[in-house]
């Protein structure tokens, strides 16, 4: 994928989120570089607190303003960028040409409007639709994200569907003006997994038909090995690996990443007589300190770790097949 | 997975620096203490209090004799604050009214929030049949506007200082009750609270040393409010002349010298800033007290 | 809806019945004889008179077949005769509901544009300037007692800069102006008043608007209007003041009774003619009737605001009608 000649459509460089607690900055996202491109899915995978719901936020210009900004860096949509751009143009972005799916349908619906108002009113806001042509689109997306008799439908308030309808109309919204980077925080967290096996098959069917690029935050790694092109592992704000889903699944290189992986309980088709311990990564994840130390965040709780690790963070280290690791271990072993 | 886990067996970690336990109530105090405003409406708050408490004896003129022409101004006489339509001390009268004031207003509240978190008490924790009977009551004092209410208690029971304060304290319960309700019924499904049942806890164990110290922080605002809630009623009921004929307040001397405000705006204008002072105080230290009890507010 | 209706309105009568109960009841336990009051007006109690009041007005007759004769008249529109206005309680109240409600109404009407106006603005920008200054304004109005705030606009407007009248409804020779001229009559009598009343009000709801408007400013469904997209404006207006207006709406209803409270002590400051400095009155001249038809009567008050605020309720929230 990386080795596609085309420009990407999104592209992140050097992005530093920064919050400001008594007095000083505290960064949440640090460095981060990653590109996305046209109907691709990128997998970002992490622990909570790891950054990668503000990352998300940063590319919709949504940083929660006091006390959180976008200390430096760039990220580029196409040709425009949208670090320290104008918050009119800004909007025009949003909902546009970048949408975002939350974590809570339960949530996240405006309970005093119609579902279908709330679809409508973004299609009145960016394609300039009549009144009359949005409420049609309202329907016409809630059909398109499934939801049965979708004319009586658009009438309803959230309250009266259920959490995976709900999450549904969430996308119809996040759709509705057929945007070029989709990205989903988490979005079947909160449901049943039936329910999540249904919203899932529903991006893929959608990101088929519009060509849509998808940046999906979890840290299900069951989801970024079915979901996912390539797969970004973040932790206390920073990327610590990268690569595609299917190479870096198999084969996780970055000690964290190993742990995330191993931590999911395998299906064998002969189990073995005493069963594996299920894996578990010791320590806390890490508070906002851990983020301004020096070194590697991951240090205190690597069964690795080397006097290196907690002095400096490590350099990133490219292997063929578009993958690449920051760890000590790795940079050593090029040497 | 080419490694087996690798992390399974591995040294034991280095221990977490863990910070020194701080008791909830010292947390507040270091929340309070960095609260501008509230720190002032303590202090505020405790020069009232010692106005009232040392005052009287320190100022020993009465403020019942008349000392001095009627409706002195203030500075035109040895009585800083001038005279009053009888010819009193109106100095004398801010002094020995504001015990009165704060006594009246400090018992009432008291009642207050007794009523009030006996009955939401009740209320939040047995729920059904015992809620519904005890939130109509609630509702019937509710829909009676507490002054009149108090007016017509005071007016039919005589206006003596405890008959001013369990009026007070009889008509302004009803928020309390409704909010120690909420928290009772919010904290009865608790973990801890069912804990405590599972091993054979009485109710009376259950409401009173389970869950009240659990639901004390918003309770202690409310009561805060009350206090401040209960000085303006009795400054009000004094006003309207429904004081103790036999202590001068601060609503009182108001009151008495309503008729003849064009004349002496001091007369009205001083007791009335006392009142408005010692409320605000109050205020001020129920406010940071919220925000110092709810670190869930804190960034606001 | 016509079902919650009737429940509601069911409950009110309910209430309301539960007030003339107790009103009746607070008579009877009270020591002392409106009576003796009486005849002591008249000048001289001779046992004689006292009999004979006693029978003109029933009091003679056991307590049950008394509290059901009241219940009947009341039923009928009769909340009794005054004893010192010698007129139907009824009709007192009904010449002096009008000056109250206009009082009530304006003052209400401001504080709650206002409140909520100052709200919303101070919660969007919340360590501005204006954020803090609407702070203290609510503590400063919460603390300050309503006639004290009275007496002093009237000191500062009405006597100091003579500009405003200090007291009543309309000026004497008001007879003698046009409909406009008798409008604006009232009007500039209102202003301190209103003020006055709007001044507590403002207070709390600026206070609990700038609150629920932060809370809803926070909330999950304000940050998908943004990231739709809407103008600050639409996300302002449109999603999150309806939200927040919620709260607002619940504690007015439930704060009326406090506002007709708050209206007894302007109007008594301000000698406007209505329940209030009634009220006043009736309690100067411990005339009970008077003095309990106004407490059922403001009671009837508030229990018709709180379904109306309800209906209202049901139409900003649609989850409520769900229930």
């Amino acid at each position: 994928m990386s080795m596609t000649p085309t420009p990407p459509l999104l592209s992140v460089r050097d992005l530093t989120v920064a919050f400001r607690v008594r007095g000083e900055d505290a960064p949440v996202v640090r460095d981060l570089s990653f590109d996305l491109h046209e109907g691709e899915t990128l997998g970002i995978v992490g622990e909570s607190g790891c950054g990668k719901s503000m990352t998300a936020l940063a590319l919709m210009g949504l940083v929660p303003n006091p006390p959180g900004r976008i200390a430096s860096g760039s990220i580029r949509l196409g040709d425009e960028e949208l670090v320290a751009a104008a918050e009119a143009r800004l909007r025009r972005v949003r909902g546009a040409r970048i949408s975002m799916v939350f974590q809570e349908p339960m949530t996240s619906l405006n309970p005093v409007f119609t579902v279908g108002e709330q679809i409508a009113e973004t299609a009145r806001a960016h394609l300039g639709l009549s009144a009359r042509e949005a409420r049609d689109r309202a329907v016409e997306m809630l059909r398109l994200v499934g939801i049965p008799a979708p004319e009586r439908r658009v009438g309803d308030y959230p309250h009266q569907l259920s959490g995976g309808m709900r999450q549904r109309v969430m996308i119809a919204i996040a759709l509705v003006c057929e945007p070029q980077v989709l990205i989903a925080d988490e979005p079947t967290t909160a449901l049943d997994v039936t329910v999540q096996a249904q919203i899932f098959d529903l991006f893929r069917e959608l990101q088929d038909r519009m060509n849509t690029a998808v940046i999906l935050i979890t840290h299900d790694i069951g989801v970024v090995a079915e979901m996912t092109d390539r797969v970004m592992v973040m932790y206390a704000g920073r990327k610590v690996e990268e690569g595609p889903a299917a190479d870096f699944v198999a084969a996780p290189r970055h000690p964290y990443a190993r742990g995330l992986v191993n931590c999911v309980p395998r299906l064998v088709a002969d189990p073995p007589d005493v069963p594996e311990p299920l894996f578990e990564i010791p320590g806390l994840v890490p508070g906002a300190e851990a983020l301004a130390r020096p070194g590697c965040a991951f240090a205190p709780r690597c069964p690795r770790a080397m006097p290196v690790c907690g002095r400096e963070f490590p350099p990133v280290t490219a292997s063929p097949g578009g993958r690449s690791v920051a760890c000590w271990l790795d940079a050593e072993g090029a040497r | 997975m080419s490694e087996p886990p690798v992390m399974t067996s591995m040294p034991p970690m280095p221990p977490m620096p863990v910070p020194e336990p701080v008791s909830p109530a010292r947390q507040a105090w270091r929340m309070f203490r960095r609260n501008g405003a509230a720190m002032i409406g303590l202090a505020l708050l405790l020069l009232v209090l010692a106005e009232a408490a040392l005052g009287p004896a320190l100022y020993s003129v009465s403020p019942d004799d008349m000392v001095w022409m009627p409706l002195t101004p203030p500075g035109a006489s040895e009585y800083w604050l001038g005279t009053d339509y009888v010819g009193r001390d109106l100095l004398a009268g801010l002094i020995h009214g504001g015990r009165v004031t704060l006594i009246v207003g400090g018992s009432a509240a008291a009642l207050t929030v007794a009523i009030g978190v006996l009955v939401g008490a009740f209320a939040g924790y047995y729920g059904g049949r015992i809620d519904n009977a005890l939130m109509r009551v609630t509702e019937f004092f509710q829909v009676l506007p507490n002054l009149l209410l108090a007016m017509v208690v005071v007016m039919l029971f005589g206006a003596s200082l405890v008959n001013i304060a369990i009026a007070i304290g009889a008509v302004s319960w009803t928020s309390t009750a409704r909010l120690t309700r909420v928290e009772f019924m919010r904290l009865r499904e608790m973990d801890y609270v069912r804990a405590e049942r599972s091993i054979g806890a009485s109710d009376a164990r259950l409401i009173w040393a389970v869950i009240l110290p659990n639901a004390a922080p918003p309770l202690i605002v409310s009561a805060a409010l009350s206090a401040g809630t209960a000085i303006l009623f009795e400054a009000g009921l004094a006003f309207l002349g429904l004081g103790d004929p036999n202590a001068m307040s601060w609503g009182r001397i108001i009151g008495d010298n309503r008729p003849y405000v064009l004349d002496a705006w001091w007369a009205v204008t001083f007791p009335g800033l006392a009142i408005f002072l010692a409320v605000l105080a109050i205020s001020l230290v129920g406010d940071g007290l919220n925000d110092a009890l709810n670190p869930r507010l804190r960034e606001r | 809806m016509i079902r919650t209706l009737s429940r509601r309105l069911l409950n009110a009568a309910g209430l309301l019945l539960a007030v003339l109960v107790f009103n009746f009841a607070l008579i009877h336990m009270a020591p002392g004889d409106p009576v003796e009051v009486l005849a002591g007006e008249m000048g001289g109690a001779t046992p004689e008179l006292l009999a004979e009041i006693r029978a003109g007005y029933g009091l003679d007759r056991p307590f049950h077949v008394q509290l059901l004769t009241y219940l009947g008249r009341v039923a009928q529109g009769d909340l009794g005769h005054s004893f010192y206005y010698d007129q139907p309680v009824t009709g007192l109240i009904l010449d002096r509901i009008g000056a109250t409600l206009l009082l009530v109404c304006a003052a209400l009407t401001l504080a709650l544009l206002l409140g909520c106006f100052l709200g919303v603005v101070s919660a969007q920008n919340r360590n501005g300037w204006l954020s803090h200054l609407v702070t203290l304004l609510s503590l400063a109005g919460f603390s300050a007692p309503v006639f004290w705030v009275g007496i002093l606009l009237i000191l500062t407007f009405s006597v100091a800069l003579p500009v405003l009248p200090i007291s009543g409804m309309s000026s004497v020779d008001a007879g003698r102006m046009g409909p406009w001229g008798r409008a604006a009559d009232v009007a500039a009598h209102m202003v301190l008043p209103v003020l006055t009343l709007a001044s507590i009000y403002l207070a709390f709801y600026s206070r609990l608007a700038r609150a629920s408007m932060l809370d809803v400013l926070g909330s999950d469904y304000v940050r998908t209007a943004r990231a739709k997209g809407l103008s600050r404006f639409l996300v302002v207006y449109k999603h999150a003041l309806r939200n927040a207006l919620l709260p607002v709406v619940t504690f007015a209803g439930l704060q009326f009774a406090q506002v007709v409270s708050g209206a007894v002590l302007v109007e008594t400051v301000f000698a406007w003619p209505g329940l209030g400095t009634l009220a006043y009155e009736s309690l100067l001249r411990r005339d009970s009737p008077t003095l309990l038809g106004i407490l059922f009567f403001s009671a009837l008050m508030v229990v018709a605001v709180n379904i109306a605020v309800d209906l209202l309720y049901r139409l900003i929230d649609p989850r409520i009608g769900a229930r």
